[in-house]
C-alpha cells in the first residue's frame, strides 16, 4: 500500500512541476525576450488588435519596448485590467467610456470632461486618433431594399425581424435597452458573438445585426447601414486610454500615443481591418505598414505553434488540478466525518460550480490580475465539486461493517483513514478527479480571454477571424487531450486500485 | 456460583436507545474471567449492543460498563480494544487488504516487525486449521469459512485476554457450521479466554456453554444453562423461544 501512495504523489508532483515549468513560461510571446517597459492589452476584435499593434511599434520607434497582450477580452476585462496596472494602456471609445465605464458622464460628454474624470482614477487619456467607430444596425442591402427599410426606424413596421446582437450590445446602456426604447422596436433580440453575427446574416439565417462603422464586413457582404434617424448612438471616438503613471515610467510612450492622434481616418482604418479580417494579413505587418516601418524583430511572424498551446494548456489543468486535490480531499473527509459541515462544503462548492466560467474568469482579475494566475484560480474553484464530492461519496459509501471493523481493532482515526478509509474510497476519489480534468480541459480554453493563452487562443483568434481552420487548431487538440487525459485516468486507475478490489465478489 | 474476584465485564443498569427505542434497557450483567457467555434472543433483542458496550462502539445512556471492575473511559478506548478480539458475522475483513495485510493491519501500527507479524499469523493459521498458503490471497479468494477463520485470527492477533463473538457462524452453510463449532469450541477450552457470544440459536448457545443469557427488549429473561431453562422457565416467552428452536440436545438424564 505504501508504494501505492508513494506513487499517487510522485505523479501529483511530477504533473506539478511540469505545469510550473510550463507556466513560468512568459504568456506573451516573442515580445518577452526583451526587457518590457510597457504593456498594451487589446479586446478581442480585429480593430483593437490592430490598434494595440499599431501602439507597440509605435513605442518601439520611440525606443519604447512594449508588450501587447492581444485578444484579452471584452471592455470590462481591459478597463479591470487598466485600474489595476496589469496593463498600462489600451484603444477604448469615448462613447463607450461615457455610458458603460463613467456612468456618471453626461451621453456626449466631450474629450476634457472625460480626460478630468478619468485623472481622478490615475488615468490619462490621448488625443482622439481621428476616426469614429460607432454602433450601427445593418442588413443586407437585397433584403433591406425588398422590405424598403432604410432607416432603424423603419424597423418598428417589421416584429417578425430576427435581429443578433453582439452580446456586449445585448446588455450596455448605449446597447439594445436603449435603442429599443428610443426607436421603441417591437421585436426581441438574440445575443451573438460579433464575428459570427456576420456569417449569420450572410446566411439569411438573420434579418439585422449591430455593426462597428469600420467593420471590414460591410462592404464584403453588401450590408446597408440603417439611418440613425433619432440620433440615438453617441459618437465613438477611437482613443488610447493609458496609467498617469506611465508619465515617469515611459514619457517616450506617452509622447507616442500623442503623435498617433489625428493620424487614422475611418476609411483607413476599414481598410487595415479588411487587410487582416478579410485578407488575412497579420495585425503586426498591416500596422508596420501603416506605421511604414517594418514590423520588426518584436513583430510576430507567426502565432505560437502547437506544442506552445499544449504546454500552457498542461500547465493551466494541471496546477489547477494538484492544488484542487489539495484541497478538495481533505475537505471531502471533512465532509463525511461532519454530516452538518458536510452538507454546507458541499453546499458551497456546489455554488461556485453554477457561477457561470467566464463570469468566474472575470471575478478572479482584480485579485490575480491577468494571465495565467487567474485562470488557474478560476478552474481551482471549478475542480473543488467533481472532487469533494466524490471523496465524501466514496467514504461515506463504505459498509458501516467495515468502518466498525477498523474501530474495533483500536486503530486511531488517521490510521484508520490511512490505511482503510482512503484506500477504500479510492476509486471513488479518482472518477472525481478524472471528472474534474476532463471538465477543465474544456473551460480552460476560456482562459484565453483572460490572457491565460491555451487551446483558448487559436479558437479565440479563428472565431474573430471568421477562420475554421484556426478553430479546429484550438478545438481538436483540446478533445484530443480530453480524451487523453480520460485514457490516463483510467489506467491509473487500473494501477491504483488494490488487487483484492478488483476481483470479483465472492460467492 | 458466585466470582471469586471481579468479573471480566460488568453492566451496571445500562441503558442505550436509539430514540424512543431502548436497546438496552437497565441492564445490569457480569461476564465471568475465562469462561464462555453465550447471549441469545431474538433479532433486535439488544444483544449485539451489549458486545458494541463492551468496547465503546456505543456508549451507554445511563449506567456504567466496567472491565476488571473499572469503568471504560472514551479517552482510553483504543487501548481498550486492543485488549479485545472482535469477530462479526461477515467477518469484517478488509478487501482491498490481503490476509496477510487484514491480519498485520494493527500489529503494524504497534510497531512489530514483518517477521513477528508472518510468524503469528502462521501460528495462529495453525490454531484455526487454516492452510498457511492462504496468508497473500485476498479475502475476494476466501470460502465463507475460511473468510470467518481469518476473522479469529486478526482478533487473536494481539493475544487479547477477551474475545467478542457477533454470531460469528451466521452466514454459513450448515457443514461448514458444524464443523467451525466444533474447532471454535476446542480453541476457546485451549486458549482460556474470555469469550461472550452472540447467537440466536439456542442449540449452539448450548454447544459452547452453559451460561446463556436469553434477552428480550434490551432486558434479561432468564440467565443460567439450557437444562435451567427447560427446568424452570422465567416466564412463557422462555418457553415459546424452546419450543421454537427444533433438534435442540436431548435433556440430560
Amino acid at each position: 500500500m505504501r508504494c501505492r501512495f508513494a506513487l499517487v504523489w510522485l505523479c501529483l508532483s511530477i504533473l506539478a512541476r511540469i505545469a510550473m515549468a510550463a507556466d513560468t513560461d512568459p504568456q506573451a510571446g516573442p515580445d518577452a525576450a526583451a526587457p518590457v517597459a510597457v504593456t498594451i492589452g487589446s479586446k478581442d476584435f480585429t480593430e483593437a488588435i490592430v490598434l494595440g499593434e499599431i501602439a507597440r511599434l509605435a513605442a518601439q520607434r520611440h525606443g519604447v519596448e512594449a508588450t501587447h497582450r492581444r485578444g484579452l477580452g471584452g471592455t470590462r476585462i481591459l478597463w479591470r485590467a487598466l485600474l489595476e496596472g496589469e496593463i498600462d494602456a489600451y484603444a477604448e471609445y469615448t462613447g463607450t467610456l461615457a455610458h458603460e465605464l463613467l456612468r456618471d458622464m453626461p451621453a456626449d460628454a466631450g474629450i476634457e470632461p472625460l480626460r478630468a474624470r478619468l485623472r481622478e482614477l490615475g488615468l490619462g487619456m490621448a488625443d482622439p486618433l481621428g476616426f469614429d467607430n460607432s454602433y450601427a444596425i445593418g442588413m443586407l442591402e437585397d433584403r433591406a431594399q425588398s422590405l424598403d427599410i432604410e432607416s432603424i426606424s423603419d424597423l418598428a413596421a417589421h416584429p417578425g425581424l430576427r435581429i443578433a446582437l453582439s452580446n456586449e450590445f445585448m446588455d450596455r446602456a448605449d446597447g439594445w435597452p436603449g435603442l429599443k426604447a428610443a426607436y421603441r422596436l417591437p421585436m426581441d433580440a438574440r445575443g451573438m458573438d460579433h464575428a459570427l453575427a456576420y456569417r449569420a446574416i450572410a446566411t439569411g439565417a438573420v434579418d439585422a445585426i449591430d455593426l462597428y462603422s469600420t467593420d471590414a464586413e460591410i462592404a464584403h457582404h453588401g450590408l446597408r447601414v440603417l439611418d440613425d434617424d433619432r440620433r440615438h448612438f453617441p459618437r465613438y471616438h477611437a482613443v488610447f486610454l493609458f496609467r498617469l503613471d506611465l508619465g515617469q515610467r515611459a514619457p517616450d510612450f506617452v509622447a507616442a500615443l500623442g503623435d498617433l492622434a489625428g493620424t487614422i481616418s475611418a476609411s483607413g482604418m476599414r481598410a487595415m481591418n479588411k487587410a487582416v479580417k478579410i485578407d488575412g494579413e497579420p495585425e503586426a505587418r498591416v500596422a508596420g505598414r501603416f506605421l511604414r516601418i517594418e514590423p520588426g524583430a518584436g513583430g510576430r511572424a507567426s502565432g505560437p505553434g502547437l506544442l506552445e498551446y499544449t504546454l500552457q494548456h498542461l500547465a493551466l489543468v494541471g496546477v489547477s488540478l494538484s492544488l484542487a486535490i489539495l484541497l478538495a480531499v481533505p475537505l471531502g473527509v471533512l465532509a463525511a466525518r461532519h454530516r452538518r459541515l458536510g452538507q454546507l462544503v458541499l453546499g458551497l462548492v456546489g455554488i461556485l460550480q453554477t457561477v457561470p466560467s467566464l463570469a468566474l474568469f472575470v471575478f478572479m482579475i482584480p485579485l490575480f490580475g491577468i494571465g495565467a494566475t487567474p485562470a488557474i484560480a478560476a478552474l481551482f474553484l471549478y475542480s473543488l465539486l467533481p472532487i469533494v464530492r466524490n471523496t465524501h461519496a466514496g467514504l461515506v459509501g463504505i459498509e458501516a461493517s467495515l468502518r466498525e471493523s477498523a474501530a474495533a481493532l483500536g486503530l486511531p482515526a488517521r490510521v484508520r483513514l490511512r490505511r482503510v478509509e482512503l484506500p477504500l474510497a479510492l476509486r471513488s476519489i479518482l472518477a472525481g478527479v478524472k471528472i474534474a480534468a476532463v471538465i477543465n480541459v474544456g473551460t480552460a480554453t476560456l482562459g484565453a480571454l483572460i490572457g491565460a493563452g491555451g487551446y483558448g487562443q487559436p479558437i479565440l483568434t479563428g472565431i474573430r477571424l471568421d477562420d475554421i481552420g484556426l478553430i479546429m487548431r484550438g478545438a481538436v487538440p483540446a478533445a484530443l487531450l480530453a480524451l487523453a487525459i480520460q485514457g490516463v485516468f483510467e489506467l491509473l486507475e487500473r494501477v491504483l486500485t488494490p488487487r483484492g478490489l478488483r476481483l470479483p465478489p465472492a460467492s | 456460583m458466585p466470582a471469586a474476584s471481579d468479573p471480566a465485564f460488568s453492566l451496571l443498569g445500562v441503558t442505550r436507545a436509539y430514540g424512543a427505542v431502548r436497546a438496552v434497557d437497565s441492564l445490569t450483567l457480569d461476564f465471568a474471567r475465562g469462561r464462555t457467555t453465550v447471549l441469545i434472543g431474538s433479532s433486535g433483542c439488544g444483544k449485539s449492543t451489549v458486545l458494541r458496550l463492551l468496547i465503546g462502539l456505543e456508549w451507554p445512556d445511563a449506567g456504567e460498563v466496567r472491565r476488571d471492575g473499572v469503568a471504560l473511559r472514551r479517552e482510553r478506548m483504543l487501548e481498550e480494544r486492543r485488549r479485545v478480539g472482535y469477530v462479526i458475522q461477515e467477518g469484517g475483513l478488509f478487501p482491498h487488504l490481503s490476509v496477510l495485510g487484514n491480519l498485520g493491519l494493527l500489529p503494524r501500527y504497534l510497531g512489530w516487525s514483518a517477521a513477528r507479524i508472518r510468524q503469528r499469523a502462521i501460528e495462529l493459521a495453525g490454531l484455526v486449521h487454516l492452510d498457511a498458503d492462504l496468508l497473500e490471497r485476498f479475502p475476494a479468494e476466501l470460502s465463507g469459512g475460511q473468510r470467518q477463520r481469518v476473522a479469529l485470527m486478526r482478533a487473536l492477533m494481539p493475544d487479547p485476554p477477551t474475545l467478542l463473538l457477533d454470531e460469528p457462524l451466521g452466514a454459513l452453510d450448515p457443514l461448514v457450521r458444524h464443523g467451525l463449532q466444533d474447532e471454535l469450541r476446542a480453541i476457546f477450552r485451549q486458549l482460556g479466554k474470555t469469550v461472550v457470544m452472540v447467537t440466536h440459536d439456542l442449540g449452539e448457545a448450548a454447544f459452547f456453554s452453559d451460561r446463556l443469557v436469553l434477552m428480550r427488549r434490551g432486558r434479561v429473561v432468564q440467565d443460567g444453562s439450557l437444562d435451567d431453562f427447560r427446568r424452570a422457565p422465567a416466564d412463557d416467552f422462555v418457553r415459546a423461544f424452546l419450543a421454537a428452536q427444533r433438534g435442540l440436545p436431548e435433556p440430560g438424564p
